[in-house]
C-alpha cells in the first residue's frame, strides 16, 4: 500500500506539475518577452553615463493590471531600486528587501541579480528631459517551468530537513532510551506490565503475558494523553523494538506493530498540541471538549480498520507469525 | 473547559519530571547500578535516530513534492463536490488533505485560515480541531517503523488513513453540532 501511495505522490507532483507549467505557457502568464511600462525617478544629480545610480521605480497598478491581465494589484507601486549602465544595456533592480506582489516574486526567481534582487533589462528609456521622472519599459527575463523547478527544490529542501529531524531526535532519544534501561533494569516496567495488561491485552493478542513490550506501549500511550510528543516518541520507538524481538521475520509489521501504530498515528491525546495553542491562544478552551470526542471516536475507529483491515485475506497472507508457521 | 485543560495542563507538567527523579531512585533502592544503566540505554540513541533518516527522507521528499506542485489545489477542487454530500465545507478541505503528511504544514494552514476567515469562524474551528485530533500519520509511520527498519508495512497505513478520514468527519459535524 505504501509502495503506491509513495509513488502516487512522486508522480502526481510532476503531473501536476507539468500541467500548471504548461497552462502558464499557454496563458503567458508571465508576459514572457514583452515590456512593462513604469517610471523610473531618478535623483536630480542623474547623469545618464553613470554606472549605478539609485532610483524609485513606479509601478502604476492599472498599468500592472492592464499588462499582466490580472485583478490582483501590487499593494504599493513604489519600490527602491538601481539603475544599472552594463555592457548588454541598462538593467533596472529592484532591492532584494522590497516585498514584491505575488507575480513579480515568482518573475523574481528567475529573473535576478546576483543579491537576489528582481531585475531586467530597460528598454525604450528615453534620454532626461529635464524632469527627474523618467517613462521607461522593462524587460524580465523569461520565466518558464516554474513549478518542475519548485519540486525538485522542495525535494532537495525536505531531504535536508528530514536528516535534520532524525539527528535533532538524538539528545531526547538517548535521555529516554537511557531512563527506561534503569526502568526495565528495576522492575519499573515489569510491574507496569502486569497492571495495564487487561486493558492491552485485547488489542495486542499476540504479545506474551509479561513481556516488556505491553510497559512499553503503556508508557507510550501515557505521554501521548498527555501531549508529550518528545517523550512518546522515544517510548514507542522502545515499544517497537520490543515487538521486533518477538517478530519472526525481519521487515515485515506484524499485527502488534501495525496496532501500536494505528493508536499512535490516531492520535490519543487530550491536552491540545502546543502548536496549536500558540495559533488560537485561550480559544482553545472552548474547543477542547470536541477536540476529545473526535479524539476518542477517531481512537476507536482506528482499532477497529487496524482489526478488521488484518482479517482481510491479502494481509493474513502478510502476517509474519502464519508465514513463519 | 477552562478548569479541565489547565488540570490536564497541570498533571502533564508533572509527567517527565517524575519520571526522570523516580526511575533512577527507585532504580538505587532496587540496587541497580543506574549510571551504567542509563549510559548503557542512551547509547541507542543515536543507532535508532541514522536508523530512521533514510525512510524519513523518503516519506518527506515525496511530501514535499507533492505540496510544492499545486497537486493539493486540484485534489481540493476535485474532491469538494463529492465531500459537500457529507456536509464537508470545502474551506476545510485543505486542511484534512495536509494533515496526515505534514504537522508544520498543516499549523500553517490553520494560520491561514486565521488570517482569512478570522478566529471565530466555524472553519478555523473545525480546523484546529482537526489539528489537534489527528496525528501526521505518515511521519509517525517513518519513525516508527523506520527504528525497527519494517519496510514492509501491511496494512498501517490503510488503518491510519481510515482513521484520519473518520477524524475530519467527525470533527466537522462536532463543531457544527456544538457551535453551529
Amino acid at each position: 500500500m505504501l509502495n503506491y501511495i509513495w509513488s502516487g505522490l512522486i508522480v502526481a507532483s510532476l503531473v501536476f506539475a507539468l500541467w500548471y507549467d504548461l497552462g502558464d505557457l499557454a496563458a503567458d502568464r508571465y508576459r514572457n518577452g514583452q515590456a512593462l511600462p513604469v517610471d523610473v525617478v531618478v535623483p536630480s544629480t542623474y547623469l545618464p553615463d553613470a554606472r549605478t545610480v539609485d532610483v524609485t521605480i513606479q509601478v502604476d497598478p492599472a498599468d500592472y493590471q492592464a499588462f499582466y491581465g490580472t485583478e490582483a494589484a501590487p499593494a504599493t507601486g513604489s519600490y527602491g531600486g538601481t539603475l544599472l549602465q552594463t555592457a548588454e544595456g541598462r538593467q533596472l533592480r529592484f532591492d532584494a528587501t522590497e516585498s514584491l506582489p505575488e507575480l513579480f516574486a515568482t518573475i523574481a526567481t528567475q529573473s535576478q541579480s546576483n543579491d537576489g534582487g528582481l531585475q531586467g533589462t530597460l528598454v525604450d528609456f528615453g534620454p532626461p528631459t529635464g524632469s527627474t521622472t523618467l517613462p521607461a519599459t522593462v524587460r524580465f527575463e523569461r520565466v518558464r517551468f516554474v513549478k518542475m523547478n519548485a519540486i525538485s527544490q522542495a525535494a532537495l529542501d525536505f531531504a535536508t530537513t528530514a536528516a535534520e529531524i532524525a539527528l535533532g531526535l538524538i539528545g531526547v532519544l538517548a535521555l529516554f532510551l537511557g531512563l527506561l534501561k534503569i526502568g526495565e533494569e528495576a522492575g519499573i516496567i515489569h510491574a507496569l506490565v502486569r497492571l495495564v495488561r487487561p486493558v492491552l491485552k485485547p488489542l495486542f493478542p499476540e504479545i506474551p503475558e509479561d513481556h516488556p513490550a505491553l510497559g512499553m506501549i503503556a508508557l507510550n500511550l501515557t505521554a501521548n494523553v498527555f501531549g508529550l510528543g518528545n517523550a512518546a516518541t522515544p517510548f514507542g520507538i522502545k515499544a517497537m523494538e520490543q515487538l521486533q524481538e518477538l517478530n519472526p521475520t525481519e521487515d515485515t509489521a506484524t499485527n502488534s506493530m501495525v496496532m501500536l501504530l494505528a493508536i499512535n498515528t490516531a492520535s490519543v491525546q487530550i491536552m491540545p498540541p502546543v502548536l496549536l495553542l500558540a495559533l488560537l491562544g485561550l480559544q482553545i478552551n472552548q474547543l477542547i471538549f470536541a477536540i476529545i470526542i473526535t479524539t476518542g471516536l477517531s481512537l476507536v475507529i482506528a482499532i477497529a480498520a487496524t482489526k478488521i483491515y488484518g482479517r482481510f485475506p491479502g494481509s493474513r497472507a502478510s502476517d509474519p507469525h502464519r508465514v513463519a508457521e | 473547559m477552562e478548569l479541565v485543560r489547565q488540570s490536564i495542563a497541570l498533571l502533564s507538567f508533572f509527567v517527565i519530571p517524575t519520571m526522570l527523579v523516580a526511575f533512577p531512585l527507585y532504580g538505587l533502592y532496587k540496587r541497580v547500578p543506574v549510571y551504567e544503566a542509563f549510559v548503557d540505554g542512551a547509547k541507542e540513541g543515536f543507532n535508532v535516530a541514522v536508523r530512521i533518516i533514510p525512510y524519513l527522507v523518503a516519506i518527506l521528499f515525496a511530501i514535499g513534492m507533492f505540496r510544492a506542485s499545486g497537486a493539493m489545489d486540484f485534489m481540493a477542487d476535485a474532491l469538494g463536490p463529492l465531500l459537500a454530500l457529507v456536509g464537508f465545507p470545502a474551506e476545510v478541505l485543505p486542511m484534512a488533505i495536509i494533515r496526515p503528511l505534514t504537522g508544520s504544514g498543516s499549523a500553517g494552514v490553520v494560520a491561514e485560515m486565521i488570517q482569512v476567515y478570522g478566529e471565530d469562524s466555524l472553519f478555523v474551528k473545525m480546523a484546529a480541531v482537526m489539528f489537534g485530533s489527528t496525528e501526521t500519520t505518515f511521519y509517525v509511520v517513518a519513525v516508527y517503523f523506520g527504528a525497527v527498519n519494517i519496510k514492509k508495512t501491511r496494512h498501517a497505513v490503510p488503518a491510519g488513513l481510515t482513521a484520519d478520514f473518520a477524524a475530519m468527519l467527525i470533527a466537522v459535524w462536532t463543531v457544527r453540532l456544538l457551535f453551529g
